[in-house]
């Protein structure tokens, strides 16, 4: 994982671009706990989210879970290419597997977040 | 684990929208409480459960299922013909050890039955998935085979690969509570050719709600937990609650999302 990466207790992780923006996707840790993959509900672009809100939905032969926006925003961009391969998800969740580009509305909601070590940490102790 | 009771409701039959709502307001509870809760149920009138990413055009066309009412779950899976089962809505927090993954609850249900049909003299067990199933992208849930399903051999037969499911689960994971529901087939359902476990088994099973009983007492028990079945129907007192939240269950918008 790369050491830019925030967290949040919900397995999404974010990254600041440095353009006022931010990108999201899910852990690889909640990627493998998934499982097979069958279908995948991005947002709409131009939704205002809360931090915590749910912002998709993922279903697996598992089970449909939610994920959720780490910050507050709106939601500014969605990578429609990983609905259709979602594989993708598996295979580079940092990278190729981003989900959503969010316009933070307070970037200090980030530094609330948690760095690798304090989410590998979370993920260990089971939450 | 904690040894709160296990609190569990059975409500009446009622129609797909009310019981999709009085499940969501189940999670609540179980949010609330800190622990499992269950509720049990029919289904009046007989309608169709999809799940939440089925395609509604598919489901419209299938002229088995022509006439039903039809409803989204939140929880995912194939479609499920309703009328003949019993319906059974479980939620745990995510605090609760078996919310760390998808599977441990499912078998907390699973294996309870697999355990009271075997003391019936009931050959039943959990299917175990070698991988993709060729029955994966099955329309009715009950021509899947997810992991852990309960599939039953028939009274005088050895266990088979073709043994029918009676007992299927689906599960939806959010932050803070685990709401999961699962489909007992009792008897054939209206569509489908899917036999129920009265059907198969009637002799071992005189009483359906002394099983069902049985069963749920078993679930408890695998969380070190008493079981307490409340003397009113979940939905009773909480009209105006579960209307409001049927609301959106009705909507084309929640039914037509895919």
């Amino acid at each position: 994982m790369a050491a830019d990466l925030k967290f949040a207790k919900t397995h999404e992780w974010i990254r600041h671009e440095g353009d006022g923006l931010a990108t999201v996707g899910i852990s690889a840790y909640a990627v493998e706990a998934l499982t097979d993959l069958v279908f995948m509900q991005l947002p709409q672009v131009g939704r205002k989210v809360k931090a915590g809100e749910s912002i998709g939905e993922i279903e697996s032969v598992k089970a449909v879970s939610d994920f959720y926006a780490p910050v507050s925003g709106e939601i500014v961009e969605v990578n429609a290419a990983v609905p259709n391969a979602l594989e993708t998800l598996g295979q580079d969740p940092y990278g190729a597997g981003w989900l959503v580009k969010i316009r933070p509305e307070n970037p200090a909601e980030l530094d609330a977040l948690l760095d690798q070590a304090a989410y590998d940490a979370s993920v260990k102790a089971g939450h | 684990m904690a040894a709160n009771p296990v609190p569990i409701w059975w409500d009446d039959p009622a129609d797909a929208f009310t019981n999709m709502a009085a499940d969501e307001l189940l999670a609540a509870e179980a949010d609330r409480r800190g622990g499992l809760v269950v509720r049990l149920y029919g289904w009046s009138p007989a309608s169709v459960s999809l799940g939440a990413f089925q395609e509604i055009a598919v489901a419209r066309g299938r002229p088995e299922i022509a006439g039903l009412p039809l409803v989204r779950r939140p929880s995912g899976g194939g479609a499920i013909v309703h009328g003949s089962d019993l319906t059974y809505a479980a939620a745990i927090p995510r605090t609760h050890p078996w919310a760390a993954a998808a599977q441990p609850l499912y078998d907390a249900f699973h294996a309870a039955l697999v355990a009271e049909l075997a003391h019936r003299g009931i050959a039943a067990r959990q299917h175990r998935r070698g991988g993709v199933d060729e029955r994966d992208g099955r329309f009715l849930c009950f021509d899947r085979r997810a992991e852990g399903d309960v599939v039953v051999s028939p009274a005088g037969s050895g266990p088979s690969p073709d043994d029918p499911k009676i007992l299927g689960s689906a599960q939806r994971r959010l932050a803070g509570v685990v709401p999961q529901h699962g489909s007992l087939l009792l008897r054939a359902a209206a569509a489908g050719d899917h036999p129920g476990l009265l059907d198969l088994h009637p002799q071992a099973v005189p009483a359906p709600r002394t099983l069902v009983a049985s069963w749920l007492e078993r679930v408890a028990q695998a969380c070190g937990s008493p079981v307490a079945w409340q003397p009113r129907g979940f939905r009773v007192g909480r009209d105006a609650e579960v209307a409001a939240a049927a609301v959106r269950f009705r909507e084309a918008r929640w039914l037509e999302r895919r």
